[in-house]
């Protein structure tokens, strides 16, 4: 069994707010992790330092088992938080931009354009400019851009914020059909239903994990009927400690 | 190099698909620049100007009466005080001029004109001078004449009666010098070269060559800045950086899609000044255009860079009081010779500052490569000074190894 990503002992901190304490976190190939936990809690901190885009005080990140480098980008799809659109330009040119910069051309390119449009439903809406889309439609172009290079590891962070509750659904469909495919997943979510579409949960608190593991395995070792619980009970036993 | 090129299109796709950008690149510094044409280069109107009491002056040719109206005192003192006139002239002696003086320019504008008059007055009172000598001088001669004929009658006297006593006399005489031919009087009119430009040169001209640079540089620094800004908040840079994309090709990228309507920009706008607003150039247009060239470049590369430390588009614009205007005036608009050595140094380290002395040598001085490759030297590099920190920046922004 491969690492596609490792963090070990990170620490971060911004100004005099510690915002991830010695957090450790390992994803196994061929998995859907979801990391978890309310607004603030240093989600989107953990994931950016993951990816190297943010520097951790200390720790170490590995991916694909090795120091990360720009050709490991490769196979890395990132869904940033914010949309991260060209919104002057059309949403095909937004695509075939970040294809070509992933290093695809030709026809490949333009297939690959087409099949990734089709799975976020926006084939219809190719040409239109992204300053027309609504607020679901620019979510899911963001996440086309993500995979139109067939990345083996996907970093998603929060993507389904914000989109109706179909929608949702297809997108879930689609993350597992990735998973199938042997894709590794991290997505950050703080919509609880979301959670037991996962094989395995990272619950995020005030900068530490304060529990991991699978969904069902959480809930009856806690012995609280949803993950949401569980934040309310291990915050009941820090206070009676 | 593919992704240098996937960068360059898509910037350029980007600002085609923007028009307002696009106006605000290539026709804002046209419109501004006509404005500032009309401005400075406007032909300055005639002063208006009276005289009074010349009635009995012996110079009142000398104000001619296309340019002086002839008034009374009453009329004279009343039309000033209405601004129809901006001086009179009192032509009884001695001479008086009173200026309206609520306005520098034109104040200036009329002594320039009375003093052009007062020197053919000075003319005038030689020449009458001069006259009165001659009159005096002929009296003289003829007075000298008769004398000289009562002499020579005398020495026929005295040779006829005293020989001895006339050669002693002759030979005690004192030699009669002949006066020199008088020299013609002097003109008193300045003969005036140009080393360089000519007596058409107006503001404009002399202004144009900073102007160029200042406004170029205003909106292409405005233009880029905010949109390597926008790609830091809209957090696409992030997604830059979290692709295989190395460094440089992001700044390169941006060079050569901006590069592309600065050309663009660079032609449409010297073309402009040179032919539509026939600014003085005895250059080449080719001189010229490498020179606004090679400035954009460096406002562009200054631009991305001080977008890092810019949140929004509202600081980005802060950074024009501090980065712009400092630059218009130590650029060679308004002369720094005098300036304290440590302003002078700033000036040193402005973009423009160069961009102005090699537009001056090309287009005024008419000096060729020799009078600007120092200057473009300069400005370039600048450039790459700013490209290498950008790059830097981002790859610091990146703890992967590159
Ligand atoms: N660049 C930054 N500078 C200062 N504080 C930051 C920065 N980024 C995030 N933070 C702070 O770190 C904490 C965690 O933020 P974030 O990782 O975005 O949380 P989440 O994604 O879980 O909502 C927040 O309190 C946020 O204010
Ligand atoms: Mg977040």
């Amino acid at each position: 069994m491969s690492y596609p990503i490792k963090g070990e002992h990170l620490h971060k901190r911004f100004k005099n707010q510690i915002v991830l304490d010695d957090v450790s976190l390992t994803l196994q190939e061929g998995e859907i992790y979801g990391l978890i936990g309310p607004s603030g809690a240093g989600k989107t901190t953990l994931v950016r330092i993951l990816l190297g885009l943010e520097k951790a005080d200390s720790g170490r990140v590995e991916l694909f088992e090795q120091r990360p480098t720009l050709n490991a980008f490769r196979s890395l799809g990132y869904m940033a938080q914010s949309d991260a659109l060209y919104n002057e330009l059309s949403a095909y040119q937004n695509l075939e931009f970040f294809a070509s910069i992933q290093g695809m051309h030709g026809k490949e390119k333009r297939q690959r354009i087409d099949e990734v449009a089709k799975a976020v439903e926006l084939d219809q809406d190719l040409k239109k400019n992204v300053s027309n889309f609504s607020g679901g439609m620019k979510r899911r172009l963001s996440l086309a851009a993500a995979l139109v290079h067939r990345p083996r590891l996907y970093l998603l962070d929060e993507p389904t914020v914000g989109l109706d509750p179909m929608i949702r659904r297809k997108l879930w469909t689609l993350f597992h059909y990735l998973k199938g495919k042997g894709a590794t997943i991290i997505v950050t979510t703080h919509v609880m239903d979301e959670v037991a579409q996962c094989d395995r949960v990272g619950l995020l608190s005030e900068g530490k994990i304060i529990a991991e593991g699978a969904p069902k395995a959480l809930t009856e070792h806690y012995g609280v009927p949803s993950v949401e619980d569980i934040f309310i009970t291990i915050e009941k036993e820090g206070a009676k400690k | 190099m593919r992704n240098l090129l996937a960068m360059a299109r898509r910037i350029i796709r980007q600002i085609v698909r923007d028009k307002r950008t696009l106006a605000l690149l290539i026709i804002a510094p046209l419109l501004i620049l006509t404005l500032v044409w009309y401005i400075f280069g406007a032909k300055t109107s005639e002063p208006n100007l009276a005289i009074i009491h010349y009635e009995s002056s012996d110079y009142l040719s000398a104000f001619k009466a296309s340019d002086y109206t002839r008034m009374s005192p009453l009329q004279a003192r009343q039309s000033l005080a209405d601004k129809e006139i901006d001086a009179y002239v009192d032509l009884k002696d001695p001479i008086k001029v009173h200026l309206e003086g609520s306005d520098p320019s034109r104040n200036g504008l009329a002594m320039n004109k009375i003093q052009k008059s007062m020197q053919k007055m000075q003319q005038l009172s030689i020449t009458s001078m001069k006259n009165q000598f001659t009159d005096v001088i002929k009296a003289q001669q003829k007075g000298i004449q008769t004398q000289q004929q009562i002499i020579r009658q005398m020495s026929e006297a005295m040779q006829h009666y005293a020989p001895g006593a006339l050669a002693q006399i002759m030979q005690n005489a004192p030699k009669a010098e002949q006066p020199n031919q008088a020299k013609a009087a002097e003109k008193v009119k300045l003969n005036v070269t140009y080393l360089h430009g000519n007596d058409d040169l107006n503001t404009f001209d002399a202004f144009g060559p900073a102007m160029v640079g200042i406004f170029v540089f205003l909106f292409i620094f405005m233009i880029g800045g905010v949109s390597f800004l926008r790609e830091r908040t809209t957090g696409t840079l992030d997604r830059l950086m979290a692709s295989p994309i190395k460094s440089y090709q992001i700044i390169w990228g941006y060079m050569f899609g901006f590069g592309l309507f600065v050309i663009v920009q660079s032609f449409i706008l010297t073309c402009y000044i040179v032919y539509v607003l026939k600014i003085y150039n005895i250059g080449h247009l080719l001189d010229v255009l490498i020179i606004v060239f090679i400035l954009s470049f460096s406002a562009l590369s200054l631009s991305i860079l001080l977008s890092t430390f810019a949140s929004n588009e509202l600081q980005m614009f802060q950074f024009i009081p501090l980065v712009i205007v400092p630059q218009v005036f130590l650029s060679g608009l308004f002369p720094i010779d005098t300036l304290p050595s440590w302003v002078q140094a700033i000036g040193n380290l402005m973009p423009i500052h160069y961009s102005t002395e090699a537009l001056r040598n090309i287009m005024i001085r008419g000096t060729g490569f020799s009078g600007w490759w120092l200057d473009g030297l300069i400005l370039l590099l600048f450039s790459v000074i700013f490209i290498v920190i950008n790059i830097l920046v981002i790859r610091r922004a990146r703890p992967i190894a590159d």
